[in-house]
């Protein structure tokens, strides 16, 4: 029983190099912010390659820009994941089959018949502009007549020339990939081809979705591991120093590694897509655990004769409830962060209370006098005091609704965003549109474009069925063949080359069908068709969402700004309903142990929970984080509150707790260090929490 | 003092501007017949200016942008009938400016004793065939374009204008 700890310590490493290959954790922050119905809309973009591309600009509108565009152009197409690379106004190959195949369909008709005269002069007119004309004359000998005119489609882009521009800035290349912001092995590879290649040129910017990706994720790992190593350097002086008892500090290391280790590995089996950012957290709140070891070693409880320490049991089952009803919260990362903590402070419990017994651990001895401070303030002041200060959070209180806010701020990548959206002339802005078959998705893409004055989808491409069966009868009622006689009859009467017109008209004899089979022609454009479960979708660009979303409910918006608006006000109605019924709980559970000292174990509770919020909110908005925040601060206050209530030792207690809140301090104060916005919010909250639960042990009576 | 910046804007013009006489021969299969047209070419720095003395038409593309006059007044082209012509000066530039690196990224380039063949590699090829190119002392002397339709278009470098 002496060694089981380290034993347990060896099996845990063991089960995790058994299983390395399966452990991945994610550092994709923004999917464990968004909704299941968020997250699905992102993939049904994600496979329509709305995600997908890249964009390089070159700066300029000189020759040598233009030649800069020709060579990249040639150099990019060559890297691996790269699919196609457009720059020209010229359609792809596969957009001009397509034209060719369905040239009948699509093109205006003009189904007046042509008499021979009609004829006569139509064509000799082209004559005469072959003869004389400034200009090369190109003759369409299978539409010599132009019965058949095709309209040109208004394409979303702006050009010089035959090169597609953006604003006053320069050239730009659309580069479609095969890389979503989602996997990062092929992210990781095509941002380092892309940057190797582009770092040789001047003046060129490019993006992509998965740039984040990259760039994020480097960056959150950084932090992260920064902050564990100080957050493990700090607990380890803190705990040494004060505990001055090394085979205290070994044991207790072993158990809370044990503890986190084996919540990482049930919060994998659990989690598709467990995150860094959970696990960091998790680990933090892990070291909160340290507070029964200090309660229990302080109360000399491992020398006693006691099983249970009624006061331990009733703050760890406490925060246990409270983490375990926020585990079923619809928020993947409050959901994985309270899963995390439930099993690993339930690790710790059991090893601290069954297990530390049997490690044969040294009584705390003093020969320092406990200083028991002389109380002036009591309690009902400071529940007064309290109340005032939330009065004054509530007036002042903003929420902060764009979740992109507490991501890791990247600065130079949100920089040429912005710039890209600023030089994009068009503001056209996506949404999903979805149906349960083929047809009627075409039919609903043009409802949306006859709705709106601005719109690029599929629609401008597409007919809709009906409109093709109709053209279709139109053609067939049509006498071609009488028209091919007439019109090689009279052209070598005016002097065309014999048999130059022999197949005028012929196109018209082999129709395509009116249900197109594939839409990769428009792959390229992002304007494809995906189907998923029976359900069909498509992308269009509109310039009044609101107006479509009024008009049409098979519409859905794709404005990342506009999802996470929505999404993080679904959020702060969660957080608010599961937060009401953990501080029921809480309380509840508060009630029945403490009973009398309920309003003194109470500002345990409110006290620090009034004073962070009164400073948050005179100089920030409350993000969703720092709500999250406040439910651990709560939990660490009631463990305290409970101590303190019930403390038959008073000055262990305080001692117990000063050194658990200088252990929680370490843990989550060094979060503060942090640049990703959301460990930041969490490292703020805790510290003046804190903070205020140490002043409220010098002053309450 | 006027003399010499006079002289020295002459002369900086003269460098970045060349003119030529030329002579077009359009060959049209649909009638099976040539038909020629005379003109002069400038090429400058930013973009090239065709003009026909015979019908005095004028085409000048400059910065990206097309203007077209007959008699010195701008007249309309058609958003296709723009396209074309655009590309087809693009394609201009490129042949006088002699960039090899910037020819081989969109042709296949076969180098002769006296001149050299370029064949389209992409979308290009869907009109032209192949273009016959010659140049003498870095400046281009005649190319002709191969369409694919069996028309051809030949453009010969008379003399320079100085």
């Amino acid at each position: 029983m002496k060694y089981f700890n380290y034993l347990l310590l060896l099996l845990l490493l063991v089960v995790g190099l058994i299983f390395k290959e399966h452990i991945h954790i994610s550092t994709n922050l923004l999917s464990l912010f968004a909704t299941k119905e968020t997250l699905q809309k992102f993939n049904i973009a994600d496979k329509l390659g709305y995600s997908k591309e890249m964009i390089v600009l070159v700066k300029g509108f000189s020759s040598e820009s233009k030649t800069k565009v020709e060579t990249l152009a040639t150099e990019l197409k060559k890297l691996k994941y790269i699919n196609s690379v457009d720059y020209k106004i010229s359609p792809s190959v596969e957009m001009k089959n397509y034209y060719k195949d369905y040239y009948p369909i699509l093109s205006d008709f003009n189904s007046t018949s042509y008499t021979k005269e009609k004829i006569f002069i139509k064509l000799d007119n082209i004559y005469k502009d072959i003869s004389t004309s400034l200009f090369y004359t190109n003759v369409n000998k299978f539409n010599p007549l132009g019965l058949f005119v095709m309209k040109q489609v208004k394409k979303n882009i702006s050009h010089k020339g035959n090169y597609i521009t953006l604003g006053d800035y320069g050239y730009i290349l659309h580069i479609s990939t095969d890389v979503s912001p989602s996997n990062l092995t092929k992210a990781e590879h095509l941002y380092k081809d892309v940057h190797s290649l582009l770092d040789r040129y001047n003046d060129v910017i490019s993006f992509a979705p998965f740039y984040y990706s990259v760039e994020n994720s480097k960056k959150i790992k950084d932090d992260v591991n920064k902050i564990i190593i100080l957050s493990t350097l700090v607990l380890l002086m803190i705990y040494y120093l004060l505990l001055k008892n090394l085979q205290l500090l070994i044991h207790t290391i072993i158990a809370l590694v044990s503890s986190m280790l084996v919540a990482t590995y049930i919060s994998l089996l659990f989690f598709e897509n467990f995150s860094a950012l959970s696990l960091a957290f998790g680990m933090s709140v892990t070291a909160v655990s340290i507070d029964y070891l200090l309660h229990y070693y302080f109360h000399d409880f491992y020398n006693s004769s006691q099983k249970i320490d009624k006061s331990v049991l009733y703050g760890y089952l406490t925060t246990v409830v409270a983490f375990g009803v926020f585990s079923f919260i619809p928020i993947p990362i409050i959901s994985q962060i309270s899963f995390f903590t439930v099993i690993s402070l339930s690790f710790a419990y059991l090893l601290f209370t069954f297990i530390f017994p049997y490690l044969e651990i040294k009584r705390y001895i003093t020969d320092r006098p406990l200083y028991v401070s002389e109380k002036k303030i009591s309690s009902k002041s400071i529940a007064f005091l309290s109340l005032l200060l939330l009065c004054y959070s509530f007036i002042n209180i903003k929420l902060d609704t764009n979740i992109r806010n507490i991501d890791y701020q990247n600065i130079k990548l949100l920089e040429i965003q912005s710039l890209l959206t600023k030089l994009n002339n068009s503001k056209l802005k996506p949404i999903i549109v979805e149906a349960d078959n083929q047809v009627e998705l075409i039919k609903r893409l043009h409802m949306v474009k006859n709705l709106t004055m601005n719109s690029f989808s599929l629609a401008n491409f597409v007919v809709t069925k009906k409109a093709c069966e109709i053209r279709k009868r139109e053609i067939e009622s049509y006498d071609f063949k009488k028209l091919n006689k007439n019109i090689n009859l009279i052209s070598s009467e005016i002097g065309f080359k014999d048999g130059y017109f022999r197949d005028s008209y012929k196109f018209i004899e082999t129709l395509p069908p009116c249900e197109l089979e594939n839409f990769d022609f428009l792959q390229p454009l992002n304007l494809g068709v995906y189907q998923e479960n029976k359900k069909f979708y498509s992308i269009a660009l509109v310039d009044d969402i609101t107006k479509i979303k009024n008009n049409f409910k098979f519409v859905s918006s794709l404005s990342a700004k506009d999802i996470f608006t929505k999404s993080s006000f679904q959020m702060y109605e969660d957080l608010l309903l599961y937060s009401l019924i953990v501080l029921v709980v809480i309380l509840i559970l508060l009630f029945l142990s403490v009973k009398v000292n309920f309003l003194y174990a109470l500002n345990y509770i409110i006290f620090p929970v009034s004073i962070t919020l009164a400073i948050l909110t005179s100089y920030t908005a409350i993000n969703i984080m720092h709500i999250f925040s406040f439910i651990i601060l709560i939990a660490i206050g009631i463990d305290y509150g409970i101590y303190m209530s019930n403390s038959s030792q008073p000055s262990n207690t305080i001692l117990a707790i000063k050194y658990s809140i200088l252990s929680t301090f370490a843990a989550f104060g060094v979060l503060i260090f942090s640049t990703i916005v959301a460990l930041n919010s969490i490292g703020m909250v805790i510290t003046i929490g804190v903070g205020a639960i140490f002043i409220l042990i010098k002053v309450m009576k | 003092m006027l003399k010499i910046i006079i002289l020295l804007i002459l002369l900086t013009f003269s460098i970045f501007a060349k003119s030529f006489n030329f002579t077009e021969i359009r060959y049209s299969d649909a009638i099976e017949k040539n038909i020629e047209q005379k003109g002069q070419i400038t090429f400058f720095s930013n973009g090239i200016d065709i003009y026909y003395p015979e019908t005095y038409k004028n085409l000048i593309y400059k910065d990206n942008n097309l203007v077209y006059e007959v008699d010195g007044e701008d007249k309309e082209l058609g958003g296709i009938q723009e396209q074309k012509i655009i590309y087809y000066l693009d394609l201009l530039i490129l042949l006088h400016s002699g960039d090899d690196n910037v020819i081989s990224n969109i042709f296949k380039i076969s180098k002769y004793e006296k001149y050299m063949v370029l064949l389209p590699k992409d979308e290009m090829k869907n009109y032209i065939d192949k273009i016959e190119l010659s140049r003498d002392n870095g400046l281009l002397k005649y190319f002709k374009l191969y369409l694919s339709n069996n028309d051809s278009i030949t453009i010969t470098i008379d003399n320079e204008i100085f």
